[in-house]
């Protein structure tokens, strides 16, 4: 009765079988990005703008310069956070939309904080690490009303992060315009310059935040592959029914993989507001105006299952919003032409890969 | 002939479903086609209904070839068909179910008109049942009729019924029968498809008999005999089969052990979204001993077993595993109890989809300490290994661990199932419709699985609808009806009307 | 009675945008496709009827194109769901997010390069000197005719759902697909019926949106309404009739936050735009015991 066949499989060496299931992946990324990439050079063309330049500009503006490749980095490690926090919510099939929300309560609750606390001139040994738990702690909480609306009343957690996330600008902007914190001077509003013991710096121009960036993936990677608490949550994502049947805690899990994202989300925010900003200003959450909650979903969509791959797509994420910016401001091209772009690439690979999976 | 069917082909993927099958029905006459699960029945008339379409072949209709491409054409040829699990919508009444998609006067409700329509035909027919009800709230026996009229309402003039014993119970199938003899009788031929050869001996006036997706030949009623019959439906040769289409398995005596390993004490519990809860059910069940539990689907019996699983849903009442009580533990500490079971719906509520065996191997098992590092990380090594030794015991087939559980066979997932309920030690085995859609062999492969835990001193609690399986197999049988045990039959005392009888509450 | 009626016609105006797209959401969800993306869909027949309108000075015209971008979005999205398959609620964010950029992007395009800020034509209003005169009644009547194809819409979807066969079927499509392919509806042409219809639906309130009610565009100014009515279809349970009921109470949140703003001067403007969005969330939280989801709202439909 036990006829397996071994043999046959075995004969192929290791890395043959590697190439073969990575092929079909190699596929669909070519076809999205060589499709997606067509279709703007079309549309740059109609608008009248030199299509190699364009190209050129999109793809290269990180790496001409350490300028180049400064402000890449820049815009990575949020969008990293960001990411993570939609992906681990997203492999229990729950979207956890409101990483955007997320992050910008995290930012704001470490902004308020540092600001309560600047008479008390703490050693930033001590108040860093209590901003950064506080800006996780917001975007955990956060996140966890929208785990708890699901657990308790079935709301859907797409349209209670949204709302969330209008919340969560609001709040934004009422802390930048109250008595206590607003910056009479700027024009914009935002809060007062947060004290130097609350600040992060930079080594050779790069944010001490890529820190806890890297530390984050390998966090996340673990979590993800090697947990009991990650078992559960792919478990979930694979079929609810017999993971609940075989006694994994929906609920629990449900709350533990949103009030993780949540706490990324924020931590992402806090870093922002710490490192790069130095006060809460409105509109940090963004970049050209985009979103980073809509890019980390976007990032997500292109990885699909593996959470080492996520960084990877952060970064070729953040070079083409180096070469969008760079685009606007030299040739005058809207810079949601590449956010078109990206939504396009995504949308073909998510298609690519259901057609594939589907064949199988 | 009414239906000629030539040369009919259909491929699924790297599967041959009907290879060049050449089928004819004649017109007035009850028409069985039977064959073993996986043999390719229903994908035939499926393709006559045009629910599938088949890659090659040709269809002939009354001497008329034709095309169907979808049910909207087999309706207007005046086929009709009523699928095996039921095709009803749950929230509609029976008129809005009998009416829905029929042709003429489209944008408007005649609801009046329809139902007096409706009435005389039940008439004609000697079917009755309430019309305004939800469906949601009739039984299973009525759903059918339900659905024979939705099909005559649309003018059919031919019936296929797929597997419609599947949810009735003995006393309910010889309704159907005197049903099915009075469409005969209107001049509507019935097609009638099974996979019991008892049933196609009793019912039909020719059979024919398809053997993994080929026809094996056709037998008139007057020629049809069980042995034949048996020869026709199996290749294996060395499983003795049972006229239910059964493989022959002896139980042998084994002692009981001396206190229950399972005591169900006045046990009530919530009905879910459909069914009807259970209430203050009482029974003991030994080591050593299979206890069946019959009843139709809806019952309570699904109630009774996530209770055993998920003590937080017990309203009232007791559990005790070996004695101890397991109210207010959660399922895994269950579990650690030495209680293991199989769920009803193999995919859907048993696997985890998209991942691996090992992955589906650990799923119950993820709690225990031997799997776990530091409470925390998950022992891949030691998953892996649990994973192999389930796959050689239980002749998966497959080269490896790591492979993705979809790509099995419905045997094989459900071996993985099984095998994974004996990872750890266990006293209690609570298995239902485990034998649901399998072939001939992996059916005997369970069959002899449940002797052999019940040989080593285990218990067994098997809840199945299928009559014939736990008439073979068990030591005794329960029957539960609406939530409430209604009797437990010794085996010297298996009746199959009478069990029927306490199943449907008469 | 002065200040009732004029709350009333704002609320009605405001009240079209979502009763529109709750509608939209609803006759979609009725077959078991979820348009989440609606806000997207308003977003960019926001920019693009608003464009349309004022450079052909047509107030038809921009509807129109609403119209049509909303079903555009809506084939596509369809066709992409059942062909390939792929899960509803991705597709819908990334058509969400596609849908955001697309608005921006054209608007940039086409008034970046005129500089000069587009002024639609006026749609005509229903009313007349008499019916302004009625209190209360008027804030309902002496409205756009766009209200009134609002109004019209509702009866008709009411009627469609629950008066005519062909309505029972679509409504069985969304309980249990199988059943009703098996009876022989066709699922699938259904589907792209409803979600094109639907989508158009939401164009056409996207339109409205710029047209009539901002009279102007600007980056995101569809608000979260999108997202808000998929809050409002699941109060309605589904039903036409209490679309409007829930477009109603939640316009009238927003025209209220408004007030709020200028009556209270101290009292930050924020947490008064607050309101709308939790109030979504509150009474998400109330009718969760009477909501009856089309049990196949989320797959896609294939026989095999």
């Amino acid at each position: 009765m036990a006829i397996t066949p071994k043999a046959a499989v075995s004969a192929r060496s290791g890395g043959a079988r590697t190439l073969s299931r990575a092929l079909p992946g190699i596929k669909v990324y070519g076809i999205a990005l060589s499709v997606s990439f067509g279709v703007i050079a079309v549309i740059s063309a109609a608008l009248g703008y030199s299509v190699p330049e364009v190209l050129r500009t999109l793809v290269f503006s990180s790496f001409r310069s350490f300028a180049g490749l400064k402000s890449t980095i820049k815009i990575c490690i949020p969008l990293l956070f960001t990411t993570y926090a939609f992906f681990i919510p997203a492999k229990m099939r729950f979207y956890n939309v409101g990483a955007w929300g997320q992050m910008l309560i995290g930012g704001a609750m470490a902004a308020v904080v540092a600001l309560l606390l600047a008479d008390w001139n703490l050693p930033p040994v001590v108040l860093i690490p209590l901003l950064l738990l506080t800006a996780i702690l917001a975007g955990a909480a956060l996140a966890w009303v929208a785990a708890y609306l699901k657990a308790q009343y079935d709301i859907n957690p797409i349209v209670s992060t949204i709302m969330l996330n209008f919340v969560a600008i609001q709040s934004v902007s009422l802390i930048c315009t109250a008595r206590g914190f607003m910056d009479p001077t700027g024009g914009h509003p935002q809060t007062k310059l947060l004290p130097s013991n609350a600040t992060l710096g930079f080594v050779a121009g790069i944010p001490y935040s890529i820190l806890l960036a890297a530390l984050t993936i390998l966090l996340v990677s673990v979590l993800i592959n090697r947990t009991r608490l990650g078992y559960e949550i792919n478990a979930i994502g694979y079929n609810p029914v017999a993971a609940q049947s075989y006694g994994i805690d929906f609920r629990k899990t449900l709350m533990l993989s949103f009030c993780i994202g949540g706490a990324l989300a924020g931590l992402g925010g806090g870093l922002e507001i710490l490192n790069i900003h130095n006060r809460l200003l409105v509109g940090f959450g963004d970049i050209s105006g985009l979103e980073f909650g809509a890019l980390g979903i976007l990032a997500t969509l292109v990885v699909g299952e593996n959470p080492m791959a996520v960084p990877v797509s952060c970064f070729l994420w953040s070079v083409l919003l180096v070469g969008a910016d760079r685009l606007q401001r030299t040739m005058q091209v809207p810079v949601e032409l590449v956010f078109l772009l990206q939504a396009m690439i995504v949308l073909l690979i998510v298609i690519t890969r259901a057609k594939l999976s589907a064949k199988r | 002939m009414l239906v000629e069917m030539k040369s009919i082909r259909k491929v699924f993927g790297e599967v041959v479903a009907l290879n060049d099958v050449d089928f004819s029905i004649e017109k007035g006459r009850i028409h069985g086609v039977l064959g073993e699960n996986g043999a390719g029945k229903t994908t035939l008339m499926n393709i006559l209904y045009g629910y599938y379409q088949m890659d090659r072949g040709e269809i002939k209709f009354d001497g008329r070839s034709v095309k169907i491409h979808s049910p909207q054409d087999a309706i207007r040829l005046g086929i009709g068909m009523v699928h095996q699990l039921s095709t009803l919508v749950p929230e509609f009444t029976a008129v809005e179910n009998i009416i829905l998609g029929t042709e003429g006067r489209r944008l408007s409700f005649s609801i009046g008109g329809e139902r007096a329509g409706i009435l005389k035909l039940c008439e004609e027919v000697g079917l009755s049942f309430p019309l305004q009800v939800k469906v949601r709230e009739l039984p299973a026996g009525i759903k059918q009729k339900i659905e024979i009229i939705r099909a005559l309402y649309r003018g059919a003039r031919l019936i296929i019924l797929d597997e419609p014993t599947t949810f009735l119970v003995e006393s309910e199938f010889e309704q159907l029968l005197k049903s099915v003899k009075k469409l005969i009788d209107q001049g509507i031929t019935v097609i009638f498809i099974t996979h019991k050869i008892r049933e196609v001996l009793k019912s039909c006036d020719i059979v024919t008999v398809l053997r993994k997706g080929k026809i094996e030949g056709q037998i008139d009623r007057s020629e049809m005999d069980r042995e034949k019959l048996v020869k026709m439906m199996f290749i294996e040769k060395d499983i003795k089969i049972t006229e239910s289409a059964l493989p022959r398995v002896q139980l042998p005596d084994c002692p009981r052990s001396a206190s229950p390993v399972l005591s169900v004490q006045n046990l009530s519990v919530e009905a879910g979204e459909k069914g009807v809860g259970v209430y203050k059910v009482s029974f003991d069940l030994y080591g050593g001993e299979i206890l069946g539990l019959a009843s139709v689907s809806g019952n309570g019996v699904k109630e009774l077993v996530r209770a055993l699983i998920h003590p937080s849903l017990v309203k009232e009442g007791d559990i005790r595993v070996k004695g101890e009580s397991i109210r207010g533990l959660s399922t895994l500490e269950v579990f650690a109890r030495g209680v293991s079971f199989t769920p009803e719906e193999r995919v859907q509520e048993g696997i985890l989809i998209e991942g691996t065996i090992k992955e589906n191997v650990l799923l119950g098992h993820h709690g225990e300490q031997r799997f776990l590092r530091h409470n925390l990380f998950i022992n891949w090594e030691e998953a892996g290994k649990a994973a192999r030794k389930t796959i050689d015991e239980y002749g998966v087939y497959t080269p490896g661990e790591d492979f993705l559980i979809k790509r099995l066979s419905g045997g094989n997932i459900q071996k993985v199932i099984i095998g994974r309920a004996f990872v750890s030690p266990i006293c209690l085995l609570v298995t239902h419709n485990p034998t649901v859609g399998l072939d001939i062999s992996s059916v005997e492969f369970i069959f002899r699985k449940l002797v052999e835990i019940r040989g080593h001193g285990d218990a067994v609690l098997w809840v199945n609808e299928d009559l014939d399986e736990l008439m073979m197999l068990s030591d005794r049988i329960a029957v539960l009806h609406r939530g409430e045990l209604k009797g437990i039959f010794q085996r010297d005392q298996f009746d199959k009307y009478q069990i029927g009888l306490a199943m449907i509450g008469a | 009675m002065e200040a009732i009626t004029t709350f009333i016609s704002q609320t009605v105006v405001y009240a079209t945008v979502y009763t529109l797209v709750t509608l939209g959401i609803l006759i979609g969800g009725r077959a078991g496709i979820f348009i989440i993306f609606g806000e997207g869909i308003l977003l960019t027949s926001a920019s693009t009827g608003l464009i349309v309108a004022s450079s052909t000075q047509n107030w038809f015209l921009g509807f129109l194109m609403g119209a049509f971008v909303g079903g555009a979005a809506g084939l596509a999205f369809i066709y992409l769901h059942e062909t390939y398959k792929v899960n509803q609620f991705l597709l819908g964010i990334i058509f969400f997010i596609l849908g955001a950029g697309l608005s921006d992007l054209i608007y940039k395009l086409v008034i970046g390069v005129t500089l000069t800020p587009p002024l639609a034509p006026p749609t005509p209003v229903v009313g007349g000197k008499i019916l302004s005169e009625i209190p209360i009644l008027s804030g309902f009547l002496n409205q756009s005719v766009v209200v009134y194809f609002m109004y019209a819409a509702i009866l008709i979807a009411w009627w469609f759902y629950y008066g005519t066969k062909v309505g029972l079927e679509t409504r069985a499509i969304g309980e249990n697909p199988k059943v009703a392919d098996v009876v022989g509806v066709n699922v699938t042409l259904r589907r792209y019926l409803v979600t094109i219809i639907g989508s158009i639906l939401i164009g056409i309130a996207g339109s409205y949106l710029a047209i009539v009610v901002i009279k102007t565009y600007s980056s995101g100014m569809a608000g979260g309404r999108g997202f808000m009515a998929i809050g409002i279809t699941i109060f309605a349970s589904w039903k036409p009739q209490r679309a409007l009921l829930g477009g109603l109470l939640f316009a009238a949140v927003e025209v209220l936050s408004f007030t709020l703003q200028i009556a209270a001067k101290n009292f930050p403007y924020q947490l008064a735009l607050m309101l709308p969005f939790l109030a979504v969330l509150l009474i998400m939280m109330i009718f969760k015991k009477k909501i009856e989801f089309p049990a196949s709202v989320g797959d896609p439909y294939s026989r095999e």
